[in-house]
C-alpha cells in the first residue's frame, strides 16, 4: 500500500521519457504505464466526486424531502385529471409521474388509464427518465450518466451545460408526446391484428364502470 | 421426502446465493393459489425458474409474455445487475431470485432484504429443502406506508383533556403542539431525505463513478479516445449517421438486450462526452447524440413497467410489440427533432 502511494506521488500522469535499457527497462516501462493508467483514472474520479457530487447530494436531499412533503395523494388528482385528454396524457401525466414517483415506480400511474392506453403511457414515461435527470437528477439517480457523461465533456471544454440541458429537457417532452401518440396507434393496430377487439372493448367498459363508481364514492 | 408428505404440503426448496452473490438464501414453497414461478429474464423460461418450478411443483411462467397476479407468485426469477427490476418484486413482497450477482442498490434498495432477495443463483444453487416446517418467507415490508401510520398531530391531540379550562389550555398549547410537531416532522423528513440520498450515493452513484472513472482513465491514457474519435466523429457529426445509430439500437430484437440499467447508454454517453471534451465531436451534435444512443430506453422493462401499472395479460401481449415497433419510428424522429433544435448551441 505504501509502495503504491509512493509510486503514485512520484509518477505524474505523463509517461517518463528516460528509461534504462534491457529487461529492467521493460519492467520500468510497464510499471510507469501501469500506475499512470490508474493515476489518470483517479484524476477522473476526483473530478467527478468534487465536481458533480456535492451539488447532487444536496439537490437530491432537497427534492426527496419536497416529494415527501407534497405526498403521493396530492398529485393523484392531478394525474387523474391529466389522464383524460390525449395531449396531457403523454406530456403532463408522465412528467408528474416521473417527478413524483421517480423511476421505476412512476409506471404505476398507468393504473389510472384504460388498458388500451397503458403501453403508450409506459413508453412515454420511460422515455422521460433520462431528459429529467438534467434538472431533477433525483428522479432517476441510478442512471445519471446518459446525461452526465455528455455534460461532463462539455464542462471540460469550459462551456455551460445549461443551454444543452434546457433543450434536452424540452425536446424530451416533445419526444415523449410523439412516442405516446405513435405507440397508442400501434397498440390499437395490434389489438385489431390479434383479434382482441372484443376483449379490449370489455376492458373499456370495465374501466368506465369503475370510474363512474369511483366518482360516486 | 416421501410421497405422502409431498401431497400433504408442497415441497420446499432452498435457494442459496452463488459465488459473488448476496443474501443468506430463500426458502420457497408453492401453496394453494400461490403456485407460479415468474421468469422475468427475457427469451423464455430461465433454467433456474424451471428448476425451482420443478422442485416445488409450481408452474413456470414467462413474465415477458404474460402477467400473473402478485398473490399467485412463489418467486420471481430475474436477470438484473442494474437498478430497476432488482427492487420491483421485493417491493411487492415477492421473493426474488437474481441470476446475476446483484446486491441491494438503486432507488428501491430498502426493499431488497435478506428475507426477499438472493443473487448469483445458478441451477446448482437450487436444492430441495432439508428443513422441515420452516416458516414462509416474510411477505410484507415491516413498516407500514406513511399514510397508515398515525400522524404526530393526532397523537399530540389526545394528550390534553376537555372542559372549559381544557379548551382554553388546548387553544394555547394547540398552537405550540402544532408548531412543535410541525418542526419535528419537518426535521425528520429532511433527515430521512438526507439518509436516503447518502444511501443512494454510496450504493449506486459512487460505484458508478468509480467504474466510469476507470473506463475513462483507460480510454484517455491509452489513446483509445483519440482513435475512437477518428472512427466516431464522421458518424456522430452528421444527422444521417446519428439517425442510423438510433435505428440500430431501436431494432426490436436488439433493444431489449441493450436496455438493462441503461448500462450501455451510460457507457456510450460517457465515451461520447470524452469525444466532446477532446473536440472530436462538435458540441452542436450533443443533443441529437443524446437521443440517438438512447432509442432503446426501457425496452427491456416493458412487461414489468406495464405490470406496475396493473395491466392485464392481454395488454402486455399487444403492448410489448407495440412499444418495440414504435421505437423504429420515433427514435429517428427524435434524433431529427433534436438536430433541428440544436441550431444556435
Amino acid at each position: 500500500m505504501q509502495v503504491l502511494a509512493v509510486m503514485a506521488q512520484q509518477q505524474p500522469a505523463q509517461p517518463e521519457p528516460e528509461t534504462s535499457g534491457g529487461v529492467l527497462g521493460v519492467f520500468e516501462w510497464l510499471g510507469t504505464h501501469f500506475i499512470g493508467l490508474f493515476n489518470e483514472s483517479g484524476e477522473q474520479f476526483v473530478g467527478l466526486v468534487t465536481g458533480i457530487l456535492p451539488t447532487l447530494i444536496v439537490l437530491l436531499t432537497f427534492m426527496y424531502a419536497l416529494t415527501t412533503f407534497i405526498g403521493e395523494q396530492r398529485v393523484t388528482r392531478a394525474v387523474q385529471w391529466s389522464a383524460r385528454w390525449w395531449i396531457t396524457r403523454y406530456t403532463i401525466m408522465p412528467i408528474i409521474a416521473v417527478l413524483m414517483l421517480t423511476n421505476p415506480m412512476c409506471y404505476s400511474f398507468g393504473r389510472f388509464l384504460p388498458e388500451r392506453h397503458k403501453p403508450a403511457f409506459y413508453d412515454s414515461a420511460v422515455s422521460f427518465v433520462h431528459p429529467v435527470t438534467t434538472f431533477f437528477p433525483y428522479a432517476n439517480a441510478g442512471e445519471l450518466f446518459v446525461w452526465l457523461g455528455i455534460a461532463n465533456g462539455i464542462t471540460q471544454l469550459g462551456e455551460s451545460t445549461v443551454p444543452l440541458a434546457l433543450r434536452y429537457f424540452l425536446v424530451g417532452i416533445v419526444v415523449i408526446f410523439i412516442r405516446g401518440i405513435v405507440t397508442e396507434k400501434l397498440t390499437a393496430f395490434m389489438i385489431k391484428r390479434t383479434g382482441r377487439t372484443e376483449v379490449f372493448a370489455d376492458f373499456d367498459r370495465e374501466f368506465e364502470a369503475a370510474r363512474a363508481g369511483g366518482v360516486k364514492a | 421426502m416421501s410421497e405422502i408428505e409431498t401431497t400433504h404440503t408442497a415441497r420446499a426448496v432452498f435457494v442459496r446465493a452463488g459465488a459473488g452473490g448476496w443474501g443468506p438464501g430463500l426458502l420457497l414453497r408453492a401453496e394453494g393459489k400461490r403456485n407460479k414461478v415468474l421468469s422475468v429474464t427475457g427469451g423464455g423460461i430461465h433454467e433456474v425458474a424451471a428448476r425451482i418450478a420443478e422442485l416445488t411443483g409450481a408452474e413456470p411462467v414467462d413474465g415477458f409474455t404474460t402477467t400473473v397476479p402478485d398473490d399467485e407468485v412463489v418467486a420471481a426469477v430475474i436477470n438484473c445487475g442494474g437498478t430497476a427490476r432488482i427492487g420491483v418484486y421485493p417491493r411487492k413482497g415477492i421473493p426474488t431470485v437474481d441470476v446475476y450477482p446483484g446486491a441491494p442498490g438503486g432507488p428501491l434498495a430498502k426493499f431488497i432484504t435478506e428475507e426477499l432477495f438472493v443473487s448469483a443463483v445458478g441451477v446448482e444453487q437450487v436444492q430441495p429443502s432439508t428443513v422441515e416446517g420452516s416458516e414462509e418467507p416474510a411477505e410484507q415490508p415491516a413498516v407500514p406506508p406513511r399514510s397508515e401510520r398515525p400522524s404526530s398531530r393526532e397523537v399530540a391531540a389526545t394528550v390534553t383533556g376537555d372542559g372549559k379550562f381544557g379548551q382554553a389550555f388546548n387553544s394555547v398549547t394547540g398552537v405550540f403542539v402544532r408548531f412543535g410537531s410541525g418542526v419535528g416532522s419537518f426535521v425528520n423528513t429532511m433527515l430521512a431525505a438526507g439518509r436516503q440520498t447518502i444511501e443512494l450515493t454510496l450504493k449506486t452513484i459512487l460505484p458508478f463513478m468509480a467504474y466510469v472513472s476507470l473506463l475513462l482513465g483507460i480510454v484517455i491514457y491509452t489513446g483509445v479516445a483519440q482513435w475512437m474519435g477518428q472512427v466516431l466523429s464522421p458518424i456522430a457529426s452528421n444527422p444521417i449517421g446519428l439517425v442510423a445509430i438510433s435505428l440500430v439500437v431501436a431494432l426490436p430484437f436488439l433493444s431489449p438486450i441493450l436496455g438493462p440499467g441503461a448500462a450501455i447508454a451510460q457507457v456510450i454517453g460517457t465515451l461520447m462526452g470524452s469525444q466532446i471534451a477532446i473536440g472530436a465531436l462538435p458540441v452542436q451534435y450533443a443533443l441529437p447524440t443524446l437521443f440517438a444512443i438512447n432509442g432503446q430506453v426501457g425496452c427491456d422493462f416493458v412487461p414489468v413497467g406495464l405490470a406496475l401499472g396493473e395491466a392485464k395479460p392481454e395488454t402486455v401481449a399487444v403492448g410489448t410489440p407495440a412499444v418495440l415497433i414504435s421505437r423504429m419510428i420515433t427514435s429517428p424522429v427524435a434524433v431529427l427533432i433534436a438536430w433541428a433544435a440544436s441550431f444556435g448551441l
